[in-house]
């Protein structure tokens, strides 16, 4: 049985179809999963209503073995679900500490709170300096470790993060691809990664989901999905050669 | 001198009304983005039923409690019946307030009477002190108050529910995601505003008599108090509602008394002019999402 199972759910805005008949799952041992996928392609959408921002119009979100389909963002995040949004979204008037007691707010441990405060301090080594400060007062770079730190502090079984590499130096990235792994191995929370940067993508994950036009085009391991024509095509622009014999499992 | 500490402490205590509807239109705007418009008949229920109390032998500050407690319930239908609804459109919202506050005017008019009621001072007292008379009901109010808006500050700056609170206000949406169950905080502020309401009302009747129409004047300064701070900001609202109290209560003593209104509403509209985002900045609302 998977962690987090998303089976043909269909969302939008509106008159505005967003995503259609989406399936995708996330594994019990702490996966490291991405979406891939152009700008537009509804990758944020299907997240959103993973995380309970948006209501899937059809379909279901079942996660441990719960159908949590129409549960609001907050509930999700009590069960374990967090997304850390695209853009960071810190609290910019409150300080860095207190966005860090946010990401806690489901929690009653006060002890372990303080212990995991500690903790993210020592591992973003950045927020221990700027603790007292206003979180708006720190750089983009700063921001996505508080963001980071701040989806962790809920103690989350699954992490789900839109574009985390978006508008972050090449040397912050290739940071990040460090933090996402050790999301799973210091934190033990399986990640749910939607990217552009495929680079990043493809380096950290084990299993991926290429999306298009609200769709899923192609799935499977990373290097089935770096074999997909359609993943050449959109990512490499090269045109879909003859040879199909690598072609992924469940295109 | 004496005249003008009199007038200081009457400033004060018109103030005090004003600042405590400021605080629950502040705190409803920032939360839900619904300008409630019916605010001020919130007011006017709390007086007109500490009048009723009142007038039936009740303690006045037994009766305070309860027009708070009723009005505060009053304020909790009203978003669970209503405003809940328009959550994502706060314009519905505004328009829908207009005819709750047309609708409570009538049902009071419909219980009771179109007449202004008032209450016999509760204290009937006068203090004095260092050789100034004080009626000691206005230092009451403003001493009730003091008490109110120093809970209020605290209870936002420094616990828990007031620092989920003000996330809410900043970012709903990652809010919701940290697990802030938001739409029960709107819920609770809606009952928190208008049980200050509720209390404004209650100390205004021992103030000044009231009829069903008052509401609809206090709502305008009510505004004016939470625009001339910053919506959204409750140290704002303080603020704003000491400087109109202020103007009010000093042009009433040494200007031309029937002027006073245009006092206060001159003022407002300067210091937005200067200053668009209130004296000490507020929040456009929540963002649309």
């Amino acid at each position: 049985m998977s962690l987090l199972a998303v089976e043909h759910v269909d969302t939008g805005y509106g008159p505005v179809a967003v995503n259609r008949d989406v399936s995708l799952a996330v594994g019990q041992n702490d996966e490291i999963v991405t979406i891939l996928g152009p700008n537009g392609a509804g990758k944020t959408t299907l997240l959103r209503s993973i995380a309970g921002l948006v209501k899937p119009r059809r379909g279901t979100v079942t996660f441990d073995g719960r159908d949590v389909t129409v549960l609001h963002a907050d509930e999700k995040a009590a069960l374990g679900v967090v997304m850390v949004p695209e853009g960071r979204h810190v609290f910019a008037d409150m300080s860095v500490r207190e966005n860090l007691l946010l990401g806690a707010y489901c929690r009653k441990d006060r002890d372990a709170i303080e212990a995991d405060i500690a903790l993210m301090e020592n591992y973003f080594t950045i927020l221990a300096k700027k603790r007292g400060a206003k979180a708006g007062t720190l750089s983009g770079g700063q921001q996505q470790m508080l963001a980071i730190a701040r989806g962790l502090m809920a103690r989350p079984r699954i992490l789900l993060l839109d574009e985390p590499s978006l508008g972050l130096s090449p040397l912050l990235v290739s940071e990040l691809q460090g933090i996402i792994i050790d999301v799973r191995e210091k934190f033990h929370a399986a990640v749910l990664l939607v990217e552009q940067n495929a680079g990043l993508a493809l380096s950290v994950a084990e299993e991926g989901y290429l999306m298009n036009s609200g769709r899923i085009v192609a799935s499977g391991s990373i290097d089935e999905l770096k074999q997909s024509s359609v993943m050449q095509e959109l990512y490499l622009g090269k045109r879909a050669q003859q040879n199909h014999g690598a072609s992924p499992a469940s295109l | 001198m004496d005249i003008f500490v009199q007038q200081l402490v009457n400033s004060l205590s018109v103030a005090s009304v004003t600042i405590l509807i400021g605080i629950g239109i502040t705190l409803i705007f920032g939360l839900a983005g619904i300008v409630n418009f019916a605010h001020g008949e919130f007011l006017m229920v709390g007086g007109m039923a500490t009048w009723f109390m009142a007038g039936a032998g009740m303690n006045f500050f037994v009766a305070l409690v309860f027009a708070g407690l009723l009005v505060g319930a009053l304020g909790f239908a009203a978003e669970r019946c209503l405003f809940r609804f328009t959550l994502n459109r706060p314009m519905n919202g505004f328009i829908m307030s207009i005819g709750l506050s047309v609708i409570l005017q009538h049902a009071v008019i419909r219980v009771f009477n179109e007449f202004q009621k008032s209450i016999t001072d509760p204290v009937g007292l006068v203090w004095t002190i260092g050789g100034v008379d004080i009626i000691a009901m206005r230092a009451i109010v403003v001493a009730i108050t003091v008490v109110i808006v120093a809970i209020t500050y605290f209870g936002i700056s420094r616990s828990r529910y007031g620092m989920a609170l003000r996330a809410s206000v900043s970012d709903r949406d990652t809010a919701e995601l940290m697990g802030i169950p938001v739409r029960r905080y709107v819920t609770g502020v809606f009952i928190y505003g208008s049980l200050l309401a509720g209390i404004g009302g209650a100390l205004m009747i021992s103030l000044f008599p009231i009829t069903p129409f008052t509401g609809s004047v206090i709502i305008i300064r009510g505004f004016a108090v939470s625009l001339i701070g910053g919506l959204g900001n409750v140290g704002g609202a303080v603020v704003g509602g000491l400087v109109l109290g202020l103007v009010d209560g000093l042009s009433a003593g040494y200007g031309y008394p029937e002027w006073t209104d245009a006092y206060s509403l001159v003022v407002m509209i300067l210091i937005l002019v200067l200053r668009p985002q209130g004296l000490l900045g507020g929040t456009l609302g929540p963002k649309a999402s």
